[in-house]
């Protein structure tokens, strides 16, 4: 598959920490469905770029 | 990642939510937040930190690097219908711009906001003239780049 602009986004479940609230959640893409978002991916914690 | 928690401010205030995402564990993230991003940012980092254990998120959205184990820094704008909008991916060592972020923001709000009557041009920042795609500006699209 080859994701460009126009498609959906493939939806996912995760878990996920919410620093601000500081516990543990689970994160459903679709259920942010009527928001904007933006899925930042980056290689691994504790790294400096 | 000091860098993006900059601009949480207005990535809110554009009603964008963020999901970080790293092959950590949700325990690796919360202290890794605590022990040093909470004192690089106030109040600490500012978005969810989604862990992405064996790469599966990656692998659905291409960003995934088999050999390093971890996903490339890729950036995905989805809009409220769950449609990309933009993408884009670097190389592990490569950093991001924030302020190209915030722009991508706000020129894909200001199409969508325009029903599609609306195009945003190169370089394009809010309160610059957007196009108007109608067969009357072929060839006169120099008029709105002088304006």
């Amino acid at each position: 598959m080859c994701l460009r602009p126009g498609l959906k986004a493939p939806d996912f479940e995760a878990d996920a920490y919410d620093p601000k609230a500081g516990e543990l959640k689970k994160v459903k893409l679709s259920d942010y469905r009527g928001k904007w978002v933006i899925l930042f991916f980056y290689p691994a914690d504790f790294t400096f770029v | 990642m000091a860098a993006v928690a900059a601009k949480a401010e207005e990535l809110k205030n554009l009603g964008v939510e963020v999901l970080a995402i790293s092959i950590d564990s949700p325990f690796v993230h919360k202290v890794w937040n605590e022990t040093e991003l909470s004192k690089l940012i106030d109040g600490g980092f500012p978005f969810v930190m989604v862990s992405d254990g064996a790469g599966k998120i990656g692998q659905l959205y291409g960003v995934y690097d088999q050999e390093a184990m971890v996903n490339l820094r890729g950036t995905f704008l989805i809009d409220p219908d769950g449609v990309i909008q933009t993408m884009e991916i670097h190389n592990a060592p490569i950093g991001r711009n924030f302020n190209e972020l915030v722009r991508r923001v706000q020129a894909a709000q200001h199409v969508r906001n325009s029903g599609g009557t609306e195009a945003a041009p190169a370089n394009w920042e809010p309160g610059k003239p957007t196009l108007k795609p109608d067969i009357k500006i072929a060839g006169k699209v120099y008029e709105v780049y002088k304006s």
